[in-house]
């Protein structure tokens, strides 16, 4: 298990990693955090003849807020995002998808942008961002173009970045604090593995108690991250009781086409998605009342 | 072939500049490089944490970085605990007083993930040495004493620090001094 | 925590009494080269002129192999040789088989592949990514064949054969009764039938199988380091295989990071060393990588279904128990059928049942062989006979506890030999059982599963009395056959031990290290036989040249075994110093003992002298020592199996051939989300006794090591082959071990019933973990889903099969 050769580029600005990215197109590959790409190198499922490692640009590693927006750089690690305040204050949701992600020594080195951009359909930032409603910058020599996650994730670990285009941080619309709650919620195989499912909740009450605004996102059930949105309009305006919770369940599990594998076939992957969009909606919720004591 | 990489950098505290191949791991450049064979490589895809080093003092899997990117950059390797002199470092010591190992082949790695952990959390409850060791496999102690040799390790060197002699009982199984 | 207990018992060994070492927690002596990185495995060493090798192997389960072009890969700078399979048959021979059926088997595939990841072609180069590099521009044109996947399917007259040199993919069948199994179920009022599925697992060491082979083409030597167990056990298949004589090879052992069985032979890794190191010219270290390893390596254990049934009369006895068996061996038959002469060493259990029909068909399918692996056979087999008698206890109404007691053999009846013909050599099962459930604090539990069970959440206590044979006889591997190729009687243990001029001892063990303290063992028993230090003394490995014959670690044999050839080899040289010191001091022989490190006259410790002085003299003083006594004091002892007999020719008394047997019941708590399949350990109860303890905390290293693995066949291990015969786990990200977050509390306890076979009364333990925790942790989840009709018939448990199991016992309910 060892990579097919390389040439290895490190820039030291965004302008040149995209004309490094422009030059080579689609034989050359972004390093960041590697724990995706490097793993696929060994194995040469991947064999780049170009790797732009971008750890070297200055202040691409950074995790701010302005206007409503919490802002992730290209090279902001999933350790750091999960335990950056701002990121736990404002998009409560984000942080503990990240908590949930693989193990603390490879979060330690992961970033979060390479997690969203590497669009595997089980991870769980991917469906996060997209309950989020978040969006992905990308850069290239013709400037910066911000794409909504819904269009981001087209298939399995297929985005959709054009090859001269380097995504070099994620946008992520601050969640609302006021009766509202989220939760991310799933089922690996053993404690740090990838989701067999993961359900992204965020649902906001109105005062009479009603859900105003609900958003589901769920990770292994398909291609690429789902988006619930029939689940969402059945909720909208509606109190969220058991029944109501069971329905919202059985209607997003209906939508869902997962792919089986040796985890998990795709009925038990659905079977699981009516189970944890339930449980998500149900933790949600006691948060958006202030209910759960853990929140 | 590409070019070699020009870098420079320090592992166990001594500098190295050397040339690499773009595609050298990390793992492959400590052992077949600079002849430092007690990194393991188990899996090469990042799932075992065989492989675990400080890299500017976080771990990493050395088997995920080239050598490439190591520039500037400080490793430090299991090479790098124990004294010239036949002293174990604490976590060694713990780690035997515990039996907190079986075959060793994990070893390196766990030592050094308890390395970075004790460095900030002093002394760790079992659930902290979990949530930081839990990257990392082993398939012959069930764990248990690899835990109890990280917050034994804890103790001795929290009371090193307080200035006194660092204890020598670190064994926390009933009877396990013969 | 780990706390002993003796038993009350007579005592087996001279001078036990007063044991100073055996039986304390001295330090472990290999570990400081382990924890400093020091330690050598085969991976850290090199050979000056040394190449790397790496495999191209097949992405089909079956196929054809039309052509192989390595033109381009020998073109490639700095590849030295290719080597296809027909090209390695110019250097090497087929593997060694064990097996009486013509199954050939190359470590490179002729003609066929018949499992994925089988070798296609070897290359080496100057270093690995090179070779990796070759691999990729070597291309292979397939036949793509039907692959077999099924068992039950490949069993079918008109299946397409594995092999064509056999008749039918079954490539063994028998069936035997052991006693009067028609009369016993017969007379029985109450016939327990269960079926169960036990899934192919493997042992996947973190270090993987690897050798370096140098060839002299001059001398026609051959040098081998590798990981391998078998060097001084059997180094003669090995230089059959590598074309050479004997005499030319040596074999030097390496420390190896993890075995748990998978590593006795690796003849495929040192056969394409082997080969690559004669093609070209210079020493070739092959070291698998991971996905090298799951593929093929021989790390695969059992992969079973079972068709059982218990006897059992209306007062709850056990009269009978009849398993009729599918056991898929994957592609070859490299060891035969050992694993159910292993499973046939204890196949009642701690039970008295009086006879044991077995009917076994071991089919060939397109997966990669069975090998060995921590149980070795027994492990399904305690499986099948807990849930059989879980199942007795829930059709009788009898408390499962109640029951194991009624049945329990008796202490007074030892030595107790089972209706297959080996002997359990001691035991004592009702105070293991009773203190572990004194242990495990069960009212406790018991109120909190109610507690729970408010809440709607679902607690389980698991409960498993099962055996641990230990220290295997050769037969176990042959004893199926009428006509077996090797009959071997023979698994000896050796060591070579000196003491210097200057009274040091040094110790050399014809065993390696394979994650178990094989020094620290020798240097606890010499330091008990000669009263010094077990610090004091020098341990090391002998390699294949050293005569120190050597079955090694393996079947839970290598503490009874190395006791027993240290302890004979330093009772020769002390008996040696002895007659010296007598001379020296002018007394009798008789009247000298050896007391802490000296030679003193009895009762008179005034006149003494020291290890040294004698042994100076045994050195270098001839004319002072008794006439006839030959200078230096060196002893190579060879212990042989203790207590064994061959079978009788009609196999219906397999006669001991794993007689050293353990006990232990393990009692583990679980929690089950019957949602979403989720299984957590939440606490581990063991007791276990495994005779005399020689290093408790050791021992309860293996313990709890091996519960850990049972945990992992229990809920999370699983070797998947999909409808076209691809292997759906090549990776450690696929299958599944146990992470520190799946690894319970364990609390264990152990009682001491001394073996009278084996010096200091040792029994072996290495395996009785991972023998008792699968079928512990089922009765476990059993009892959490009690309440909505599961019953667990198969492992691993993943969430899937827990969900499954759930949703078909309603269905079961609906349907009535």
């Amino acid at each position: 298990m060892k990579p097919a050769a390389f040439a290895y580029l490190a820039p030291s600005s965004v302008e040149e990693a995209v004309d490094r990215l422009a030059e080579h197109g689609p034989d050359a590959r972004v390093l960041a955090g590697g724990q995706s790409l490097v793993r696929l190198m060994n194995t040469r499922l991947a064999t780049p003849s170009v790797v732009v490692d971008v750890n070297r640009i200055p202040d691409l590693d950074h995790i701010g807020a302005d206007n409503g927006t919490v802002h992730v750089g290209a090279i902001a690690r999933q350790r750091s995002c999960e335990l950056a305040p701002l990121v736990r204050s404002r998009v409560p949701l984000f942080a503990e998808a990240c908590s949930q992600v693989a193990h603390v020594s490879v979060r330690k080195r992961g970033t979060v942008v390479g997690s969203v951009a590497f669009a595997d359909p089980c991870a769980e930032l991917p469906a996060a961002l997209l309950a989020l409603d978040g969006q992905v910058v990308a850069r290239s020599r013709a400037g910066e173009r911000v794409i909504d996650a819904d269009d981001f994730f087209v298939g399995p670990f297929e985005n959709s970045l054009a090859p001269d285009e380097f995504a070099v941080e994620l946008r992520i619309p601050v969640t609302a604090v006021e009766r509202t709650g989220s939760a991310f919620v799933e089922v690996s195989r053993r404690h740090g593995d990838l989701p067999m499912c993961g359900a992204s909740t965020v649902v906001q009450l109105d005062e009479d108690g009603a859900v105003a605004n609900a958003r589901i996102a769920l990770c292994g059930v398909g291609q690429r991250p789902m988006r619930a949105r029939d689940t969402e309009d059945l909720l909208l305006g509606q109190r969220p009781a058991d029944e109501l919770l069971a329905q919202a369940a059985e209607l997003t599990a209906a939508a869902t086409d997962p792919i089986g594998d040796c985890h998990a076939s795709a009925a038990f992957r659905r079977h699981l998605a009516r189970v944890l969009t339930r449980r998500s909606l149900q933790t949600a919720v006691a948060r958006a009342r202030k209910e759960d004591t853990d929140a | 072939m590409p070019d070699k990489i020009r870098i420079s950098l320090t592992v166990n505290g001594v500098g190295h500049d050397v040339l690499v191949e773009p595609r050298m791991l990390l793992v492959d450049f400590l052992r077949d490089e600079l002849q430092l064979t007690g990194t393991h490589a188990g899996c090469e895809q990042g799932v075992c944490g065989a492989c675990t080093v400080l890299l500017d003092g976080e771990t990493t899997r050395s088997c995920l970085l080239f050598a490439a990117q190591l520039d500037g950059s400080s490793v430090r390797t299991v090479e790098s605990l124990a004294r010239p002199d036949g002293s174990l470092h604490p976590i060694q010591r713990a780690f035997t007083e515990n039996h907190g190992l079986q075959c060793g082949f994990c070893t390196p790695g766990m030592l050094m993930a308890a390395c970075e952990l004790l460095e900030h959390t002093p002394l760790p409850e079992p659930e902290d040495v979990k949530d930081a060791l839990s990257g990392n496999l082993c398939r012959c102690t069930g764990y248990q004493n690899i835990v109890r040799s990280v917050c034994a390790a804890g103790r001795v060197l929290a009371t090193a620090e307080n200035g006194s002699h660092p204890a020598s009982e670190t064994a926390e199984t009933t009877g396990a001094s013969a | 925590m780990s706390t002993v207990e003796h038993e009350a018992t007579t005592d087996v060994g001279p001078g036990s009494s007063g044991r100073r070492w055996i039986g304390t927690n001295v330090p472990r002596k290999e570990d400081p080269k382990l924890l400093t990185g020091r330690a050598g495995y085969i991976g850290d060493l090199t050979v000056p002129g040394m190449l790397h090798a790496a495999v191209l192997r097949s992405p089909h389960a079956h196929a054809r192999i039309r052509a192989v072009d390595t033109s381009a890969a020998r073109a490639l700078p700095g590849v030295v040789a290719v080597l296809t399979g027909e090209e390695a048959l110019h250097h090497v021979n087929p593997m060694t088989s064990f097996c009486a059926e013509p199954v050939p088997q190359h470590a490179i595939a002729v003609d066929r592949v018949r499992y994925p990841g089988e070798a296609v072609a070897a290359v080496a180069a100057t270093d690995r990514y090179i070779a990796e590099d070759a691999c990729a521009l070597i291309e292979v044109d397939y036949e793509v064949l039907p692959p077999l996947v099924d068992p039950v399917e490949a069993m079918d007259p008109g299946a397409v054969k594995v092999h064509e040199t056999l008749d039918s993919n079954v490539v063994f069948h028998r069936s035997i009764d052991f006693g009067e199994v028609e009369a016993d179920f017969t007379r029985a009022d109450h016939v327990i039938r269960r079926r169960a599925r036990w899934h192919r697992m493997g042992a996947q060491p973190i270090e993987t199988a690897g050798a370096i082979c140098s060839y002299d083409p001059f001398t026609h030597d051959m040098t081998v380091w590798s990981n391998t167990n078998f060097y001084n056990f059997l180094p003669w298949s090995f230089a059959g295989m590598l074309g050479v004589a004997n005499n030319r090879l040596r074999m030097i052992p390496c420390p190896v990071g993890g075995s748990f069985g998978s590593k006795h032979l690796i003849n495929k890794v040192i056969s394409i060393a082997g080969s690559l190191t004669k093609a070209a010219g210079c020493p070739v270290k092959f070291l698998e990588d991971r996905l090298d390893n799951i593929a093929a390596n021989d790390n695969v254990g059992c992969d079973r279904s079972y068709d059982a049934e218990l006897a059992v009369s209306d007062q709850g006895e056990f009269l009978s128990l009849r398993m009729k068996i599918v056991d898929d061996y994957g592609a070859y038959f490299q060891f035969a059928h050992g694993q159910h002469g292993n499973a046939l060493a204890q196949p009642t259990g701690p039970y008295r049942i009086g006879s044991v029909g077995y009917d076994l068909s071991a089919v060939l399918t397109n997966k990669v062989q069975q090998g060995f692996f921590r149980g070795a056979g027994a492990d399904p087999g305690n499986f099948i006979l807990e849930r059989l008698v879980d199942a007795a206890a829930e059709e009788l109404g009898i408390d499962r506890v109640e029951l194991r007691r009624r049945n329990f053999i008796q202490p007074d009846r030892f030595p107790f030999t089972v209706p297959t013909g080996n002997v359990y050599d001691s035991g004592n099962y009702e105070p293991v059982l009773d203190r572990a459930l004194e242990l495990a604090g069960l009212e406790s539990w018991q109120a909190e599963k109610e507690r729970m069970r408010q809440q709607g959440r679902y607690l389980g206590i698991g409960l498993a009395t099962c055996q641990e044979r230990t220290g295997y006889s050769a037969s176990e591997w042959w004893i199926l056959y009428d006509k077996p190729p090797l009959p071997a009687t023979s698994t000896p243990e050796s060591v070579k031990l000196d003491v210097d001029a200057t009274g040091n001892v040094r110790v050399a063990i014809g065993c390696p290290l394979w994650g178990n303290s094989p020094e620290t063992v020798v240097s606890q028993v010499v330091a008990e036989e000669f009263g010094i230090d077990p610090a004091a003394v020098s341990v090391g490995y002998a390699d294949s040249t050293s005569g120190a014959l050597s079955a090694g670690p393996g079947g839970s044999r290598v503490t009874i075994m190395l006791s027993g050839a240290a302890r004979g080899a330093a009772g020769t040289i002390r008996a040696k110093m002895q007659r010296i010191a007598a001379h020296a001091m002018e007394i009798d022989v008789a009247d000298v003992e050896c007391v802490d490190g000296t030679f003193q006259a009895k009762g008179v410790p005034s006149t003494a002298m020291s290890m040294a002085d004698v042994a100076m003299r045994a050195h270098l003083f001839m004319h002072d020592n008794p006439a006839g006594e030959a200078s230096g004091l060196v002893e190579t002892f060879t212990y042989d199996h203790p207590f064994s007999s061959p079978p009788t020719a009609d196999r219906k008394d397999m006669g001991a051939f794993y007689p050293m047997v353990s006990h232990a019941c393990h009692i583990p708590i679980v929690e089950v989300d019957p949602e979403t399949g989720a299984v957590t350990v939440l606490k581990y109860y063991v007791v276990n006794d495994s005779g005399t303890l020689v290093n408790p905390a050791l021992v309860e290293g293996q313990v709890v090591g091996g519960i850990v693995q049972g945990i992992g066949a229990a809920l999370m291990e699983e070797y998947i082959y999909d409808a076209d015969g691809a292997l759906g786990t090549p990776s450690f990200r696929e299958y599944l071990l146990p992470s520190m977050h799946e690894a319970p509390e364990v609390i264990v306890e152990h009682r001491e019933t001394p073996s009278p076979f084996t010096e200091y009364g040792v029994k072996g333990v290495g395996e009785g973990g991972r023998l008792v925790a699968p079928t512990a942790i089922a009765s476990a989840i059993d009892d959490a889903l009690k309440p909505l009709g599961v019953w667990i018939d198969e492992l691993p448990m993943t969430p899937e099969r827990v969900v499954e199991a759930v949703a078909s016992a309603a269905d079961r309910m609906v349907t009535g």
